[in-house]
């Protein structure tokens, strides 16, 4: 996944549960009567045998499964880096706009989300490994890409945080303001819980989008499911199956989030308004 | 200077610059002040100024010149609080801005507590006590979008009473409510006065403005171009501007 010039958090479909097994189901059928030449008994009997070699065999399949781990402990640890970043960001870029007369910070604020929106998420990723870190080899890389991978979705994160906080109403402040309470108070007490609130899912979106960035991690060494993917590969001298069986793993992950977005937005949407 | 005097407004001027570069003035030179007790009505046409006047009070909007002094203190120099002065000056919005996200009694605790003026417990028998005389002691744990116009209104005042003010500044109050909401609101804010609370009215609401009002201000193209006690500005005006603008609001 290159340099995404645009806010990258969009809705994805959403998907019920019975979409999700159906699309499990129907994309390894397709799959499975592809590979095995439309269920011809020989193809079928070498598809069986591939897929014994490919993941039950010596459980091939646990490096999936702690690939899956890996990319999992990625993606949570670098939404929260994102988070704490992009909040500060944003709350930075707001005060300025909002008054509060900080313009080195504003302007660090600014080009950190600039180059960093601007950049290949994989350049940075590389950069931080053999360049930034490149003298810290007993540091455990995972934690690198952590840190790689959120100080990037920090700057999208930043972005969908300022439109929360824009989004909310100017006498929200001014009331807030007018008891006397300092503008970091108000941004505390009363701003940002409202904002906060709006821009749940589309920091779950940002999640998702994370959880399939992970997937260039291999390229620093981290056995992510990705790379687990591949290592299978490189053992059974087996082209296809390993990877398409990482493609559904991540499509079933996105499915259920993106399912309990959906699920969120309609709680949100239905819970108290201004 | 008066030595009732609570607040001063000595030749407030306020310009804005708009986007295009090109600047509007709305005020242009107010001086007058307030007794400590005091009602005044402030009325006019819409884009006077007088809602610009009222949030120059408590520098909602800065100043472009002029000398505010509010018990004794310049709170235009740079030296002033304004956080500390506004705990004292009260605003209650034409749109309430109730928060939301926030219990009614969340509403009226926490600038209080947050600026540990009281403990949690402290402000909350008080807000008790304040939501008991606007008429709503029932709704202390209530979310305020389930509340109605006039009572969310009601709360806003509540809300500004909890830091005992020395002054309530009213910008319209009653201008977004339904017409069978305005009563109640406009009760709660003459048993206020009755009590002896400064305030400062902006208001389209001429037959409360006479009733309550020690003085009115009408505001013309940023200035005060007359000001009198409701009788006289009310049924003997002089300046042919307020009796233009009377003769429309009074006609309905």
């Amino acid at each position: 996944m290159s340099g995404r010039m645009t806010m990258r958090s969009k809705s994805y479909p959403g998907a019920g549960r019975g979409d999700i097994l159906l699309g499990f189901v129907g994309a390894f059928l397709v799959y499975a009567l592809w590979e095995s030449g439309f269920f011809t008994a020989d193809a079928w009997a070498d598809f069986n045998r591939r897929f014994y070699q490919n993941f039950v065999k010596d459980d091939r399949y646990m490096m999936l499964v702690d690939g899956l781990k890996s990319t999992l402990f990625m993606t949570a640890g670098a939404t929260v880096i994102g988070v704490i970043v992009g909040l500060i960001l944003s709350v930075i870029r707001v005060a300025h706009k909002g008054g509060l007369h900080i313009p080195v910070l504003n302007k660090l604020a600014e080009t950190y989300i600039t180059v960093l929106r601007g950049t290949p998420a994989m350049v940075q990723l590389l950069i931080w490994n053999f360049t930034i870190f490149a003298s810290a080899r007993d540091l455990n890389t995972q934690y690198i890409a952590i840190l790689a991978f959120g100080l990037n979705s920090g700057a999208y994160v930043a972005e969908i945080f300022r439109g929360g906080i824009e989004s909310i109403d100017p006498g929200q402040m001014e009331a807030a303001r007018s008891l006397g309470l300092t503008y970091w108070s108000s941004m505390k007490f009363v701003i940002l819980p409202q904002a906060l609130r709006n821009v749940v899912p589309m920091l779950f979106n940002e999640f998702i989008a994370l959880l399939k960035e992970t997937s260039i991690a291999g390229y620093i060494g981290i056995d992510d499911l990705t790379r687990a993917g591949q290592n299978i590969q490189a053992l059974t001298l087996e082209h296809s199956q390993p990877l398409v069986m990482v493609a559904i793993i991540y499509l079933i992950m996105v499915m259920l989030l993106s399912n309990l977005v959906k699920r969120l937005e309609q709680w949100l949407s239905r819970g108290r308004r201004g | 200077m008066n030595e009732d005097m609570i607040l001063t407004v000595e030749d407030l001027h306020k310009t804005f610059t708009l986007q295009d570069g090109r600047t509007l003035s709305v005020l242009n030179g107010i001086t007058t002040g307030i007794r400590r007790g005091e009602k005044i009505a402030v009325i006019g046409p819409s884009g006077s100024g007088k809602s610009t006047f009222l949030r120059c009070l408590n520098r909602m909007e800065e100043p472009t010149s002029g000398t505010i002094t509010f018990k004794g203190e310049d709170i235009t120099s740079p030296k002033c609080d304004i956080n500390l002065v506004r705990r004292k000056m009260g605003m209650v919005f034409q749109h309430f801005y109730l928060f939301p996200h926030l219990t009614v009694r969340k509403n009226l605790t926490l600038a209080p507590v947050d600026q540990k003026i009281m403990t949690q417990e402290e402000a909350d028998v008080k807000a008790q006590e304040l939501l008991a005389r606007v008429g709503l002691a029932d709704k202390i744990d209530e979310w305020p979008d389930r509340l109605s116009g006039g009572q969310k209104q009601r709360v806003a005042i509540a809300r500004a009473m909890a830091m005992s003010p020395d002054v309530l500044l009213f910008d319209e109050p009653t201008s977004a409510l339904d017409p069978e909401m305005i009563g109640e609101v406009l009760d709660v804010m003459k048993e206020l006065a009755d009590s002896g609370m400064t305030m400062y009215l902006v208001t389209h609401e001429m037959g409360f403005a006479h009733k309550i009002a020690d003085r009115v201000l009408f505001i013309d193209k940023g200035i005060i171009s007359e000001e009198g006690t409701p009788d006289e500005v009310f049924d003997r005006p002089k300046q042919p501007r307020t009796i233009e603008f009377l003769s429309k609001v009074l006609r309905r």
